[in-house]
């Protein structure tokens, strides 16, 4: 049998723990807890796990401070748990480097699908050159779009913001993020034309614009593209 | 300061008063003129003459800018006066939305609450009689009525974005069918039977607006429409494009609003004095949705119409800060 897979959750609630606790262990994971940051964050060092959860409310520090500090030697995939519900918490969050965040409250089964896809783009963040979810593929190599087998015709730019949504499918990517990747770093801060290209890209893609199968927006925060289903 | 011509006047007076003493001094020329014609002296220009006329010049000039300067003080005075009133008028306005609110709050948080602690209680009392089915449907009821208050108090929470007392927000440029799309996905998870049929424009619409909370306008109404027309039939999302605003409709075809609720829909007070109060979460959902949208300048209609109800709402779209949509987008290709 596979070794487990160990989780270190970072939680300073009592009841929450416990809660998240019982889930995983239930679920056939090993959780660790850690009920401050500096604890968490020693843990982390001595216990290597492969997925952290980290909540931004602690007593000794920020949640954003444990960010920084985890990402400054680890690549560990970090899930934020909040309470905060501001979008700009979440975007700084995940702009210093979390992997996805979870707004309390949220069920047992939103939680697993977190951390599959966590551990997921730990795993097989090269491999996979193909994007696959209901009618739509995305070939890396080919640079080729199917709908329902047929081609879509997508611009460069299209593309380019197509391809690195499909590659980290299943992620939260800020507008931020998005925009530096594709535009560079001194495109102004105006997300407009971000906005715009995903317009489009959702007219030529989606069957009701209003209603997105493959392209979900998170308010104020990014996109997120629908996990891909050939990982 | 407003610009009208009288306020323009006062401001100016220096100049208006000496020109119109300019004008004045025609009355003492012509005194002295019958004067020299009665008594057959020639018109003369002699330095008593002189000084007798600036000297009356003088005095106009003094006399017209006391005048002006009095007027305007009198303006000013009564605008200070008016802006008063109307800040009087708008606060009274919050107040009186704070009342509503909190008259919902406080109805719709004793229900749920009364659920949950009358579950705990049954099931910490009688637990060892208890059937684990009858178990299971306490710890249910626990469950909806918990993820209900936590609803509600998402609700409350967005209420907090909307600042002081006259009731600014923050906008940004949002596209509607993002926002559309998210409120739907969260309606989705939270009622996977909840079927809703969305028309929106094929243009592409960017409308200023506050995103979190005009997506909580729509889960809101479309909620309503879920919870209180009394069938599940799929219910209508449309939304129509005008040159200066764009509206949205949520209609459902159900059983429609009771008359005597019509009224009081939005101020939270309908259902206090009602009878039944099995639907609960009418009032702050709808108070709250009013709030938002008339934080936008925009309005917030419900009706019925043959087969249920309506619930329309409008956001005006400003011209100013427009985006060029064809520019950038074409700039940053190839």
């Amino acid at each position: 049998m596979n070794a487990k897979i160990r989780i270190l959750l970072i939680e300073d609630d009592r009841s929450i723990c416990s809660f998240i606790t019982t889930t995983l262990c239930n679920n056939g994971y090993l959780v660790t807890t850690a009920a401050s940051g500096t604890e968490g964050i020693s843990l982390a060092a001595s216990n290597r796990p492969d997925v952290i959860l980290l909540d931004l409310g602690l007593p000794d520090m920020d949640g954003c401070e444990v960010i920084q500090k985890l990402r400054s030697w680890t690549g560990i995939p970090i899930i934020v748990i909040s309470a905060r519900t501001t979008e700009q918490d979440k975007v700084t969050a995940l702009d210093l480097g979390a992997d996805d965040y979870l707004t309390k409250p949220f069920g047992p089964a939103e939680l697993m699908a977190r951390i599959r896809t966590g551990l997921r783009h730990q795993h097989n963040l090269a491999s996979g050159r193909v994007y696959k979810a209901l009618g739509l593929t995305l070939d890396f190599e080919k640079r080729l779009v199917t709908l329902d087998g047929r081609e879509v015709h997508l611009t460069q730019i299209e593309y380019q913001l197509l391809s690195l949504l499909a590659e980290n499918s299943g992620r939260v990517l800020t507008y931020t993020y998005i925009m530096n990747s594709i535009w560079g770093p001194y495109m102004d801060s105006n997300n407009q034309i971000l906005r715009v290209n995903m317009a489009n890209i959702r007219r030529k893609l989606e069957k009701n614009p209003a209603l997105p199968q493959y392209v979900y927006t998170e308010i104020g925060v990014g996109y997120r593209m629908r996990e891909n289903e050939l990982r | 300061m407003r610009h009208d011509p009288i306020s323009r006047l006062f401001r100016h007076r220096y100049p208006y008063a000496i020109l119109l003493s300019f004008l004045c001094m025609a009355v003492p020329l012509f005194f002295y003129y019958i004067y020299c014609c009665i008594s057959d002296a020639a018109i003369v220009v002699s330095p008593a003459v002189v000084a007798l006329s600036a000297l009356c010049f003088v005095c106009y000039t003094l006399v017209f800018l006391y005048i002006l300067d009095h007027a305007a003080r009198k303006s000013a005075r009564q605008e200070i006066l008016i802006a008063e009133h109307e800040k009087k008028l708008a606060e009274a306005e919050v107040e009186k939305m704070r009342a509503n609110l909190l008259r919902a709050v406080s109805h719709d948080l004793r229900t749920p609450l009364t659920g949950i602690i009358g579950n705990c209680y049954a099931y910490l009392e009688n637990g060892s009689f208890l059937q684990q089915s009858e178990k299971d449907e306490l710890v249910k009821n626990i469950s909806e009525d918990s993820t209900w208050l936590l609803h509600m108090v998402e609700n409350l929470l967005t209420v907090t974005r909307i600042r002081g007392s006259n009731l600014s927000i923050s906008t940004t440029e949002e596209s509607v069918e993002e926002i559309i799309g998210e409120a739907l996905q969260k309606l989705q998870s939270r009622h996977p039977g909840f079927e809703i049929h969305v028309s929106v424009p094929e243009e592409f619409l960017w409308i200023p607006m506050d995103a979190i909370l005009i997506e909580q306008v729509m889960i809101n109404l479309l909620e309503n429409a879920y919870f209180h027309s009394g069938t599940h039939l799929p219910v209508d999302l449309i939304v129509t494009n005008s040159p200066d605003h764009v509206s949205f409709t949520v209609r459902d075809y159900g059983t429609g609003i009771p008359d005597a609720q019509l009224e009081h829909l939005f101020d939270g007070a309908g259902y206090t004095n009602n009878v039944p109060d099995a639907q609960k979460g009418m009032g702050i959902g709808l108070t709250i949705c009013k709030t938002i949208i008339a934080a936008h300048n925009g309005t917030l209609i419900g009706r019925n119409h043959d087969k249920g109800a309506e619930f329309i709402f409008t956001l005006p779209k400003k011209k100013a800060g427009t985006y060029e949509r064809k520019d950038s987008d074409t700039a940053h290709r190839g």
